[in-house]
């Protein structure tokens, strides 16, 4: 019995000479028949009888996916996700997503076509494969077209083949010994490649280490990233009282923001809150309290927010009994006017807003101080 | 020349006969000892020669770079009414230099023109390494580079999103694909060929990158029949970015209502320039090569021919552009953009008008003559005008269109600084040190392809028998 061996490659001097051969091997029958040449000839897949190339298919519905993806992407965040009007032209107008959404068709199709050509029909890279460790793959990638008789399973005769692809017109026979079929991963080769890969790391760690601690952090980009300009929250020696962010004049008035409550906080105490207790007011409540009230008087109202520990200041509790007890009118006034240290909000929040929070500071107290009728409320 | 086996035969009368596509004979073998043996060679001095200068301009470049990084956009002669200028003069220009290769390797592919093949490598890496130049300047351009990833869409703590109604942004998507696509398109390309070196090399090292980056090719024909349908579907998905990617570059200015700007031309007029310029390159570049890397058996006198009939005719297609500018003016009865025309004859930058129109539609002219089409000195210098050209063709779009606009008090002349100069000049520096590189250390034809359009590559029967 012959060495088992993989293939038999019967060397062609011209690509006239394989195409004749080609049928008469085939007709042998005596494994699969591969051909290896140097550049593509015409007519050879036929002669082989290989399928067509799903390429095309595959390409096609990939690009079509990447139109899709980019209509939908664009759509989503143009039209939904953060709808801007651009030009007087609706948040949904597509006609604008065509460019991207040419690109991104193109892009999904190149990869697919590409990757999918590699890596998916020609299963590349791949370097185990013996016709690249054999004597005839110098002339494969030069000038030499060559019939391969493959392996089907164990029965290949390597002898028959041989005769077949002489008869043929090979010049030359290589027979290919089966590739060694002992395992890859050997305890040995994962056991050193673990090895290199910690070593590795100790090394980039290292070098990170002393990299950081010996050279100081450069910033190339000076003079770029630190503008001569005041940012928001930042002191400032320019102003009197060392703040940046300085406050508007007193009495100021934005458009739109009438001046209310003008007199002290008692007189206040009569005012009504006009708004009705609905869940959007409440829902913008609990926006402006978050934005504008949470930092200091803290999340539930208790005056523990995230400034108090900076800064030693000490924020009304709301849910104080005296807070409590306040009528709305009173916590409307010091939302006008501002307390103590407190500044006035009313530059910043309309008068529904001032309302609203209201609202909202009542019900933090009525939630932090829950008496059974409102659990029943809340659970029903 | 000798003619094709192919050709050569038959009744076909003289001067129908397509001349050959080399000069004496080549066979595959020939062909590889010619081209892939080049990287294994010792460079001559000149080659070093070469990268010292275009180190010491890529060097000028960084220097200059660093010190925009370092005082900010100042640096720059960019001042309002002009917020754009060398910035993105250079990045049209150098994005359209990229055209040529992307035209020679996709378009003349799907049209079967097999002069193309000997020159479609060179022409694809310089596709790549002129994209690679252009994408400079929009980084370097937002002002706060380490921030240039805010030109993506991605999910972030601001809750914002970039807006897709905005040119700017399709030329992110744009330019991106066209670089990647054009990468893939250059690798596929590479990989036949970097394995026919890895089979022929004898040093160790330069097996093991190539064994790596061939990817264990092997030329079965199985691979084959994949890779050349990939190979099509490449050419046909380029032949897109090539029409594609000009016309969106050039929506950053039709899409606004500056005069001069504002015109339907553009983008056909565009990515006509842009196939232009870049073809002028390609021949510069060409002509260089053949001569110093001894391929002129390979890289014709016809293919100078065939590509400086190219240039003639877009040169025509340019000069039809700026004629219909001119109508637009005259036609639309419209006083800005009158005034806008009038500047690029007229103006304080009319001299830059006239440059662009001598170099680009005066001088090409010359190509109508065989002899001109066959003389070096006629196609270098057409070659370099049309680079001189079709750069201050874009800065005439650029600069003069924006210096004077809608608001006569805010009309204000421009003056680029050192630094403007130093940026563009290490781009050029760059630029030809990728070529340089490239042509030391990677098959500068393909000969994969070359070797199927030589006599007998392909069996003679082809066609009769194998369709039953």
């Amino acid at each position: 019995m012959p060495e088992i061996s993989y293939s038999v490659l019967g060397v062609f001097e011209t690509p006239d000479a394989l195409m004749h051969a080609i049928p008469k091997v085939r007709t042998s029958k005596l494994g699969t028949v591969e051909a290896y040449t140097p550049y593509a000839i015409h007519g050879i897949e036929e002669a082989l009888g290989l399928r067509r190339s799903p390429l095309g298919g595959m390409v096609l519905v990939m690009g079509i996916l990447g139109a899709i993806t980019a209509l939908g992407f664009q759509y989503w965040i143009s039209a939904i996700d953060y709808p801007i009007i651009t030009g007087g032209k609706g948040a949904g107008s597509w006609e604008a997503f065509i460019p991207i959404m040419f690109e991104v068709t193109v892009l999904f199709a190149t990869f697919t076509a590409g990757l999918g050509m590699l890596h998916l029909l020609n299963r590349l890279p791949f370097f185990g494969h013996p016709v690249l460790s054999s004597k005839s793959i110098k002339g494969i990638t030069r000038d030499r077209y060559i019939l391969a008789l493959e392996a089907e399973d164990e029965g290949f005769d390597s002898v028959a083949a041989s005769k077949a692809l002489r008869e043929a017109g090979a010049t030359e026979i290589e027979v290919l010994p089966a590739p060694d079929r002992s395992p890859f991963l050997t305890s040995d080769y994962i056991l050193r490649t673990l090895g290199g890969i910690f070593a590795a790391c100790v090394v980039a760690g290292l070098a990170m280490y002393f990299a950081t601690k010996w050279f100081p952090l450069l910033k190339p980009m000076a003079n770029m990233q630190d503008q001569p300009r005041l940012n928001a929250q930042k002191a400032s020696a320019f102003f009197k009282d060392g703040h940046g962010m300085q406050q508007p004049v007193v009495g100021t008035v934005a458009r739109g923001y009438l001046p209310t409550a003008t007199g002290t906080q008692e007189e206040a105490a009569s005012l009504v809150n006009p708004l009705p207790r609905t869940r959007e007011v409440f829902a913008t409540g609990r926006k402006v309290y978050t934005n504008r009230c949470e930092v200091c008087h803290g999340a539930v109202g208790n005056g523990v927010g995230s400034l108090t520990a900076a800064y030693g200041a000490k924020p009304a509790n709301l849910q104080a009994q005296q807070f409590r007890d306040y009528p709305d009118g009173k916590i409307y006034w010091a939302i006008v006017n501002g307390k103590n240290s407190m500044p006035s909000h009313a530059p910043y929040l309309s008068e529904q807003e001032r309302w609203s929070v209201v609202h909202y500071v009542r019900a933090l107290q009525r939630a932090q101080n829950a008496k059974d009728e409102d659990l029943k409320v809340a659970t029903r | 020349m000798k003619l094709d086996a192919a050709t050569s035969a038959g009744d076909i009368p003289e001067g129908l006969i397509e001349p050959s596509l080399y000069v004496g004979k080549v066979t595959p073998g020939s062909l590889d000892d010619q081209v892939l043996a080049f990287p294994e060679t010792k460079p001559p001095r000149q080659w070093y020669f070469a990268l010292a200068i275009t180190l010491t301009a890529a060097l000028i470049g960084v220097i200059s770079i660093g010190y925009t990084f370092y005082l900010g956009i100042g640096a720059w002669g960019n001042t309002s009414p002009v917020f754009w200028a060398f910035d993105i003069i250079n990045f049209v220009f150098w994005v359209g230099i990229g055209h040529a290769g992307t035209l020679i390797s996709a378009i003349l592919f799907l049209f079967r023109k097999r002069w193309r093949n000997a020159i479609a490598r060179f022409a694809e890496a310089m596709t790549i390494f002129a994209v690679i130049c252009a994408v400079i300047f929009p980084l370097i351009h937002v002002g706060r580079p380490w921030l240039a990833y805010w030109l993506f869409p991605y999910p972030n703590q601001r809750a914002l999103w970039t807006n897709f109604r905005s040119p700017l942004l399709w030329d992110v998507f744009a330019v991106n694909t066209y670089f990647s696509v054009s990468a893939m398109f250059w690798y596929l390309g590479l990989i036949p060929d970097i394995a026919s070196m890895r089979d022929r090399t004898t040093s160790k090292l330069r097996k093991i990158i190539y064994t790596v980056l061939a990817m264990g090719w092997r030329g079965a024909a199985t691979h084959w029949q994949h890779y050349e349908k990939a190979y099509l579907l490449l050419a046909g998905l380029a032949t897109g970015l090539v029409l594609s990617v000009h016309s969106v570059v050039s929506f950053d200015f039709a899409t606004s209502v500056v005069p001069g700007w504002h015109m339907t031309i553009f983008p056909p007029y565009f990515v006509a320039g842009a196939i232009f310029a870049g073809f002028a390159m390609v021949v510069m570049v060409l002509v260089v090569v053949r001569e110093t890397m001894q391929l002129k058996n390979l890289i014709t006198m016809r293919h100078l021919d065939v590509m400086n009939k190219v240039i003639l005719a877009m040169s025509c297609i340019m000069g039809y552009s700026y004629m219909m500018e001119g109508f637009t003016a005259w036609y639309s009865m419209n006083e800005y953009l009158h005034h806008a025309f009038m500047n690029i004859i007229t103006g304080t930058y009319g001299w830059a008008g006239w440059v662009t129109i001598s170099c680009n539609i005066l001088i090409p002219q010359i190509l109508w003559f065989k002899k001109a089409r066959a003389s070096y000195f006629w196609m270098i210098l057409v070659a370099v005008g049309v680079t001189i050209g079709m750069w201050f063709e874009r800065f005439v779009i650029i600069v003069i269109s924006l210096h004077q606009d809608y608001l006569p008090s805010a009309w204000r002349i421009y003056k680029p600084t050192m630094v403007d100069f130093g940026v563009l000049l290490g781009t050029f520096g760059i630029f030809f040190t990728l070529v340089l590189l490239f042509a030391r250390v990677l098959p500068v034809i393909a000969t994969t392809e070359v070797k199927a359009i030589l006599p007998d590559a392909q069996p003679s029967h082809h066609g009769d028998d194998h369709h039953a």
